[in-house]
């Protein structure tokens, strides 16, 4: 009996460290370069099957086949996950070669962590030929760069049914505030929903809404001030903006389940004729025209100028999207290998692919003459001015704070000025 | 004794194998993690001690006690609505006939499915414009009451609840069922057999019987309860302003939004407690002095 | 135990007072429509979700987007075929598979070992270990994927196809336990001890009579376990990192861009990525329910 139980212990106890050497030898080390050629891990959000996505990936097979001496060793990670298994593995001090990432707030602390790699000397490639330094200026923190910027979207256009505006007395979208107000009253009067908002992730309001609104009313330098402590988010000017996101809501400007849905389900009211406008980034612009009804017609607008505000009424809020960064600790030989990448992928060969399905580009590249008229419309329509989308120029923590607070405003449940408060509070 | 000597050898090697992977892959990352709640860190600079300040700052935060109020709702809707539904469904469903199998297996099956799709599809009972229940409400005259079901700060709760408790009467259903097997047959027969007096014998006999797996889906249900993320997460994400937000959803957002992997640790230490209180008291109250 | 007497005594004391003839069963009929409504009213509930979401996965995109409520006007098979290819679900239904069906089988196999001994046997430790196991039950899984990344990584287990079992296991090795060990303890204390006078030893009793005893709690968390390992997501999104070991929640992660939603698509890789599931349940369902006759003990 005896015997018995203990050939049962050891024979357990073999399996188990069978198991965890198995475990163990399975792992294998990565190289930096195995027979001649170099390897560099690359992560990126590509995994959605967009055309975007499909241009990019493209883009890198080709590379691939010319340049076999340089092996990429990409991973795709959709980007909702993205965040999350970026600072779980930079906790563990994992990170890959190559590694995608976006302008401010998710920028920042990279680089306070101190895991990218400056790329000033590279960077001298683009500046100002092919991209202007104020838009590679995004991806700049304390006067250094770190990455260079694949696309720019623009988070605030007006997508509007023309034949619904029309009817309620518009033939030429609204150029000032009082009329757009004028607008929105009178559909809403014709128990037509004016705007489709899908603010249920709470960014919508402040990336799409609140970053051109504000700007019309206070100028593009006041988010550098107030963070500079030269000016405060309690001032007159920015409570005004908030002020106006306030009156909208009370207008009932907005579907009343806005904090319940998606932006894809806002879109959806929209196509499917329930509302009159609906206001996202230039993202959307592509599903919109795939999902379109027959005989839709879709026009596109800016936010309107708003009376005594200080900012460039033309301005809409943007930003440059994604971009690739070097982790800090490569070798000179794998940085070499990354600058070819870098060449090779950020040509206006790529560019102008981007903007064949639609997507805007942050270099100075001319459009092709086979994208759509509205895409045309798009580009037309913001390049008067670019001004800063609030969750890529604040730290977190603010983001969070007034992400909420739009929400609670959008419902009634807190005012301009408490959100206004709430802030200062946290930049103190 | 004899016997008693072998024993010892056989417990030891009956439960190393599980103690082995438990204790290396969740009790020491659990340790660590409480380590972390001590600390101040962004998950890419150094740690600084800070002491106890996560959980001062923790207690001061009005989000936090909003959260611990929505999880007690969730504790309370799970225990009164699942426990109880499942109980009835297992003693209903538990016979040998055709029909039974089916609605067995259709009980369970809102476990099998994914937040994603739960979520979307009780989006649509409660859209407020064309959601059914706003519908059925108009339709049959009702319009009056029909809400802004998950918009509305004061309904989103309810709503999020009842979705919940959905989503997990059938796990608790297949655990009665198993345990009402321990149950002899004949018993079961014959308390169901003449009307009223029928459902007494299953409450003085039947459940008697089983309380110990009571207690324990008790027990689940709150640790459960306490820890609840992915439904709430997809379908409000914990909003409108904070009307939703549990713990893990305070807790995710802190630690992977906002960067404060410390302060996060140290909210689910504070789960952690809760749960020991609220387990603690529902033994209290539901253990049965056992001879 | 005292229980099974006193039950028994009432068993006889019904049996003899009642007519279980026919008559009962006429009376059951009475009482269910009533209650055959409310269950085919729940049923309806239960199933809308399934049907809603097969009927949505054959809609292109732009019909789901203009009327999610209705039936397609085209049944659009190749929805399954993009989604098969964009979820990778080749590899990726592979690698579930074998985590699921890997960590179950150790999980069941070592959670059942460990509750024998938690449930029938008294020892010192006994209160502590079981404790102990409960405390796993109780941390929300988010707060460590950090810890678990950093363990890991420190013990070269990361990114392998053995990776994912191990924090599988472990999480679920509480909630088997609990369940077993409750399902374990209602046993007669009697069984033991007749078979160990018949010679048996402790393990032999486990596996020939204990085992086949707890049957109905056995296949209860087999399926609650394959349920959690298949569509487990936060530590499969962080531990690996390899393309071809990734699993099928992260594969159906990919119809979520960072803009837009492929509603339909995803649909389709949901109904397919369900199959599984419901096939295990319906197969391990008759041994849940499986009749028991009571305390009964083999030699």
């Amino acid at each position: 009996m005896l015997k018995k139980m203990m050939s049962k212990a050891i024979a357990l106890t073999v399996i188990m460290s069978v198991l965890l050497l198995a475990a163990c030898g399975n792992n294998e080390k990565s190289s930096g370069s195995k027979d001649g050629s170099i390897e560099l891990s690359f992560w990126n959000s590509w995994s959605e099957d967009s055309p975007e996505n499909d241009v990019m990936l493209e883009r890198v097979e080709a590379f691939q086949k010319e340049h076999p001496e340089i092996t990429l060793k990409m991973e795709s990670i959709p980007p909702d996950q993205y965040k999350t298994k970026l600072k779980t593995q930079a906790a563990g001090k994992q990170l890959p070669d190559l590694i995608q990432t976006w302008p401010g707030a998710e920028l920042r602390p990279l680089v306070e962590g101190g895991v990218l790699m400056p790329i000033d000397d590279i960077a001298g490639e683009w500046k100002d030929t092919m991209i202007p330094s104020d838009i590679l200026a995004d991806y700049a923190i304390d006067g250094k760069q770190y990455a260079i910027p694949g696309n720019k979207v623009f988070t605030s256009i007006i997508y509007y049914d023309k034949d619904m505006v029309a009817k309620a007395g518009f033939e030429e979208f609204p150029t000032t505030y009082e009329d757009f107000k004028v607008l929105v009253e009178k559909l809403a009067k014709e128990d037509v929903n004016p705007i489709a908002l899908g603010n249920k992730a709470k960014w919508p309001l402040q990336s799409v809404y609140m970053s051109t609104i504000g700007d019309r009313v206070t100028g593009s330098e006041f988010l550098e001030q107030v963070l500079a402590g030269e000016k405060k988010f309690t001032d007159k000017e920015f409570v005004d903006a908030l002020g106006i996101m306030a009156e909208l809501a009370e207008l009932n400007a907005f579907n009343s389940d806005a904090n319940s849905i998606d932006d894809n389900q806002a879109s959806d009211y929209f196509l499917q004729g329930k509302s009159a406008m609906f206001v996202n980034g230039t993202w959307a612009l592509s599903g919109l025209i795939s999902s379109a009804p027959e005989g839709k017609n879709i026009g596109v607008a800016k936010f309107p100028a708003v009376e005594g505000g200080k900012g460039e009424p033309g301005n809409v809020s943007g930003v440059t999207g994604w971009g690739i960064a070097l982790n800090s600790e490569l070798s000179d030989e794998k940085k070499e290998a990354a600058t070819t990448f870098f060449k090779f992928l950020y040509s206006e060969e790529t560019y102008q692919n981007l903007m064949g399905v639609g997507t805007l580009v942050p270099a100075d590249v001319e459009v092709p003459e086979d994208t759509s008229d509205l895409f045309k419309e798009v580009v037309d329509l913001t390049n008067e001015g670019i001004s800063p989308v609030y969750d890529a120029v604040l730290p977190a923590e603010l983001t969070d704070i007034i992400n909420n607070g739009l929400q609670a405003i959008s419902i009634g449940q807190s005012t301009p000025e408490q959100v206004a408060k709430d802030m200062q509070a946290a930049v103190e | 004794m004899h016997i008693l000597q072998r024993n010892k050898l056989a417990i030891f090697i009956g439960l190393i194998p599980a103690l082995i992977i438990y204790l290396t892959f969740s009790i020491i990352p659990i340790v660590i993690s409480i380590y972390y709640s001590f600390m101040e860190w962004n998950g890419f600079g150094p740690m600084e001690f800070v002491g106890l300040q996560n959980f001062i700052d923790i207690a001061k935060d009005p989000i936090f006690w909003k959260a611990v109020k929505n999880n007690i709702y969730v504790v309370l809707a799970s225990v009164f609505g699942q426990i109880p539904i499942a109980l009835v469904l297992a003693l209903l469903l538990n016979r040998k006939v055709k029909g039974a199998k089916l609605f067995r297996t259709i009980g369970f099956m809102p476990v099998v499915i994914s937040t994603v799709v739960i979520s979307l599809t009780w989006n649509m009972f409660y859209n407020s414009e064309i959601g059914f229940i706003n519908r059925f409400l108009e339709g049959i005259g009702l319009g009056s009451l029909t809400q802004n079901w998950l918009g509305d700060p004061k309904w989103a709760m309810i709503s999020v609840c009842i979705t919940i408790i959905w989503q997990f009467v059938g796990l608790y259903f297949i655990i009665f069922l198993a345990a009402l097997q321990n149950v002899p047959g004949e018993v079961l027969e014959a308390a169901e057999i003449d009307g009223a007096s029928g459902w007494k014998r299953t409450i003085f006999i039947t459940i008697p019987m089983i309380w110990d797996s009571i207690l324990i889906s008790v027990i689940l249900c709150i640790s459960g309860s306490l820890r609840t993320f992915d439904l709430i997460y997809v379908m409000t994400n914990g909003g409108p302003a904070h009307s939703t937000e549990v713990m893990a959803i305070y807790m995710y957002e802190k630690t992977f939004s906002s960067m404060k992997y410390g302060y996060g640790s140290a909210v689910s230490l504070y789960i952690f407690v809760f749960s020991l209180l609220l387990i603690w008291i529902s033994r209290l109250l539901l253990q049965r002095k056992s001879k | 135990m005292e229980n099974n007497q006193v039950v028994s005594e009432h068993e006889r004391n019904i049996s003899s007072k009642v007519d279980t003839t026919k008559g009962f069963n006429i009376k059951k009929l009475i009482k269910s429509p009533i209650i055959y409504l409310s269950l085919i009213i729940f049923s309806l509930i239960n199933v809308y979700p399934i049907v809603w979401m097969v009927i949505n996965s054959f809609k292109s995109q732009q019909e789901f987007s203009l009327d999610p409520f209705f039936l397609p006007d085209t049944w659009r098979w190749d929805n399954y075929i993009d989604a098969w290819q964009t979820a990778n679900l080749g590899t990726y239904f592979f690698n579930s598979i074998f985590v699921a069906v890997i960590s179950v089988v150790v999980t069941v196999l070592f959670g059942a070992l460990s509750s024998y001994f938690l449930a029938r046997f008294t020892f010192k430790m006994n209160k502590l270990v079981y404790v102990l196991f409960i405390f796993g039950m109780i941390i929300p899984i988010h707060a460590t994927l950090v810890p678990m990344f950093i363990l890991m990584n420190n013990l070269g287990l990361l990114n392998t196809g053995w990776t994912l079992l191990f924090p599988y296991v472990a999480f679920n090795l509480p909630l088997t336990i609990f369940i077993l060990t409750s399902f374990m303890k209602a046993f007669p204390k009697d069984i033991e001890e007749s078979a160990i006078m018949d010679g048996c030893g402790i393990f032999r009793i486990f596996w020939s009579i204990i085992l086949p005893m707890s049957r109905p709690a056995i296949a209860t968390v087999t399926i609650l376990n394959f349920i959690h390992c298949w569509n487990e997501f936060s530590f499969a999104l962080v531990l690996i990192n390899d393309e071809s070991l990734k699993t099928i929640p992260l594969g159906l992660a990919n119809f979520s861009g960072q803009y837009n939603t492929n509603y339909t698509g995803q649909m389709a890789g949901l109904t397919m990525v369900i199959i599984p599931t419901i096939l295990l349940y319906v197969l391990l369902e008759k041994h849940i329910v499986k009749g028991m006759t009571a305390g009964a003990v083999k030699g």
